[in-house]
């Protein structure tokens, strides 16, 4: 059953790095209902996105080894539901 | 204050005197000789003249091989890097040239192939204008490589070689794409040490083995009844064909290799029970779902491995041995997830597992060899009609040559047979194109599968629609005397999509028969000896002559023109569903 996730990733902020985590979530077809993309506030050498996904559990978990597996992903952390995501985008806004 | 300045000066212009400039092209050529690339493929264009420049320089070390499309010097860099286990290098213009690299590029990300490919890029200031022959060929070849990067500057070319080559052939190899733009190749910098990349902080290629997870699998392994060994590529990767059968007899457990996996355990080995997949073996396949335990080990669980995954080995317990976990758990669930090098899994499975064996079990499978001998293959080598057939020339070849040989397949029903019937002794003999299944890939595979092990026979096996993909290549066998073998198996059709339209289209040739060249007068024109076999009495003499030849050799043997390949499992099967000829007994 398709539920909503917040994926939590930092990385390094290179270029093509969020096309890269895009395109394993399109490959799989994962809708993305939302996302935020930000360098981080003490290092713009590297970066972080959240992003409100909705799919299965069992995608879910395949889809995070894929993008662990991205040469300049340094961590991915999954959360049932969106109020994760919610809260981690507050941050990156108050941040801005 | 001014003083202290003048003083410190004419010191500063000393230092720089001494310094050496070099060129960012010729920064890219140093760095492959540190990288210890000796044989490299290509096709020169407007953006990569500079390097092309400088490449004049280096003839003394580096060997330039001048291909006649990008494509072949892809494939040939993948030959080179599957025969030798070094990095191949391929280079390219900008535009056409490299997008023409792209199929290579996904055959070899599929395939685990350790490639870096170097593409020339219009100058920076004229990124994303459309200038002539500028794509965007970071993001076309995202998906279809493990990294990729675009360098602009001619300081930054050292560093993104040293970690091109280190991101491809660590963990799970594949292809790495380098693009460097034009005003970075003629850039003048100091010359600076090499410095070879030995870590990335985000990317952790080695896993650390887990005694559970090797315990959990020796647990299983030691209360099995019918445990079963499904050989992949990543045993030829990590080296592990000697733990293999140092594994295999200390257990006792049968071993089936996958298409890429065939040369990682000797096929004259008495564990070894056959070939796996939708053209396989009748026992490996059948016995996949009779097995208790399934081991597999470095392999991906393919869908030509797996057909029908509803209907795949629902009754073992699934041990998946994988360095990349991505893979483990991604089409068949594992009950034990081993992620690990296999060749160290092996080692700490060997030390804990028990001593067995399985005769009984592994008599099964010849009981199903037994019947696919009277079914398939005795008909295949010893045909009662007029008519060659694939299996009869595939089976002299691997006579001939005693299973040693390199042999580089293309795809389709020659590829089939040759995975079938050509006994693999060794590893890294078996060239071919597996996950992307690359019509057009053994010619040039050969070449660089020939440069890579020149002291090797090497072979290549084509159908007649493949050969004619890439057969521009011949040009780069004619002009460096590059002494491969060619053997087209000619039906005058795409045989593999016909033996479909036969078996699931009621028949209906839709566009696969195909009126070809002569292909001798072709071989000739391109300077290279060449011979036509039509008739059985005269193919072994022409395979023999063919061999022994010390130069380039072109070898066309018609074929069958309706010429299947069995066993099948049919597409949407389960793999104890495989057939062993066309229903209604078309055949």
């Amino acid at each position: 059953m398709k539920q909503d996730y917040t994926l939590i990733l930092t990385a390094d902020n290179n270029f093509s790095v969020l096309n890269r985590i895009i395109n394993v979530l399109n490959r799989r077809r994962v809708r993305i209902k939302k996302m935020m993309a930000h360098e981080l506030e003490d290092d713009f050498r590297r970066g972080g996105m959240v992003l409100l996904l909705f799919t299965t559990s069992d995608l879910m978990e395949k889809v995070k080894l894929q993008l662990e597996k991205l040469i300049e992903v340094d961590e991915v952390i999954v959360q049932e539901g969106s109020a994760a995501y919610l809260e981690k985008s507050e941050q990156i806004v108050d941040v801005d | 204050m001014d003083a202290l300045l003048t003083k410190i000066k004419p010191e500063v212009d000393t230092v720089v005197q001494h310094t050496k400039k070099i060129s960012g092209s010729e920064s890219l050529l140093q760095s492959l000789v540190e990288e210890g690339v000796t044989t490299l493929f290509g096709y020169p264009g407007g953006a990569i003249m500079p390097v092309y420049d400088a490449l004049y320089s280096y003839a003394d070390r580096l060997t330039h091989i001048l291909v006649r499309h990008e494509q072949g010097a892809v494939h040939a860099a993948q030959g080179y890097a599957r025969v030798s286990g070094q990095v191949g290098v391929a280079f390219a213009t900008s535009g056409p040239g490299a997008t023409n690299l792209v199929t290579g590029l996904a055959d070899a990300m599929i395939d685990s192939t350790p490639i870096v490919c170097i593409t020339g890029q219009v100058f920076a200031h004229l990124l994303g204008t459309d200038a002539f022959q500028e794509v965007d060929v970071i993001n076309t070849t995202l998906p279809v490589t493990k990294w990729n990067i675009q360098v602009t500057e001619a300081k930054d070319i050292a560093p993104a070689i040293a970690k091109a080559f280190y991101i491809a052939r660590t963990g799970r190899p594949g292809p790495v794409l380098v693009d460097i733009t034009k005003n970075a190749q003629n850039e003048k910098i100091d010359e600076v040490a090499y410095k070879k990349c030995d870590g990335i902080r985000t990317y952790k290629h080695k896993p650390i083995l887990q005694t559970t997870q090797i315990d959990a699998a020796a647990e299983f392994i030691n209360n099995a009844k019918r445990p079963y060994i499904l050989a992949g590529q990543g045993v030829l990767l990590s080296g592990a064909t000697k733990e293999l059968i140092a594994f295999s007899e200390k257990t006792g457990i049968p071993v089936a290799c996958t298409l890429l996996g065939l040369g990682a355990f000797p096929q004259d080995h008495p564990n070894y029970v056959g070939y796996l997949g939708m053209h396989g073996n009748y026992g490996t396949n059948v016995n996949t779902n009779a097995c208790d335990v399934l081991i597999g080990l470095g392999m991906r669980f393919d869908d030509r491995v797996t057909g029908n995954v509803s209907k795949y080995a629902k009754q073992a317990k699934v041990i998946h041995i994988e360095i990349d976990k991505a893979e483990i758990s991604k089409i068949i669930k594992a009950d034990v997830p081993v992620h690990a090098d296999a060749k160290e899994a092996l080692n700490a499975l060997t030390e804990i597992c028990n001593p067995n064996n399985f005769e009984v079990w592994i008599e099964t499978f010849r009981k199903f060899d037994a019947i696919e001998h009277d079914k398939v293959v005795q008909h295949e080598f010893n045909p009662k009609g007029e008519e060659l057939m694939m299996a009869e020339v595939i089976n002299h070849l691997s006579n001939l040559t005693k299973g040693e040989a390199v042999v580089v397949t293309d795809v389709g029903q020659h590829q089939m047979t040759t995975s079938r019937y050509y006994r693999y002794q060794k590893p890294r003999t078996n060239i071919t194109s597996g996950g992307a299944g690359t019509m057009g890939f053994a010619l040039p595979a050969a070449i660089g599968a020939k440069l890579g092990a020149p002291e090797k026979q090497v072979v290549a096996v084509i159908g007649d629609g493949g050969y004619q993909m890439t057969v521009q290549e011949l040009g780069t066998i004619m002009q460096y005397k590059i002494p491969v073998k060619i053997m087209v198996l000619n039906n005058n059709f795409l045989g593999m999509v016909r033996q479909w339209q036969q078996l699931f289209h009621e028949k209906r040739y839709s566009f696969t028969e195909m009126d070809n060249p002569d292909f001798i007068k072709l071989a000739e024109a391109y300077s290279i000896r060449a011979r036509k076999v039509t008739k059985r009495d005269e193919l072994q003499e022409a395979l023999k002559e063919m061999l022994d030849a010390k130069t380039s050799y072109f070898l066309e043997v018609v074929v069958g023109k309706e010429d299947n390949v069995f066993p099948m499992v049919p597409a949407g099967a389960g793999v104890a569903d495989v057939i062993l000829e066309a229903p209604g007994c078309i055949k």
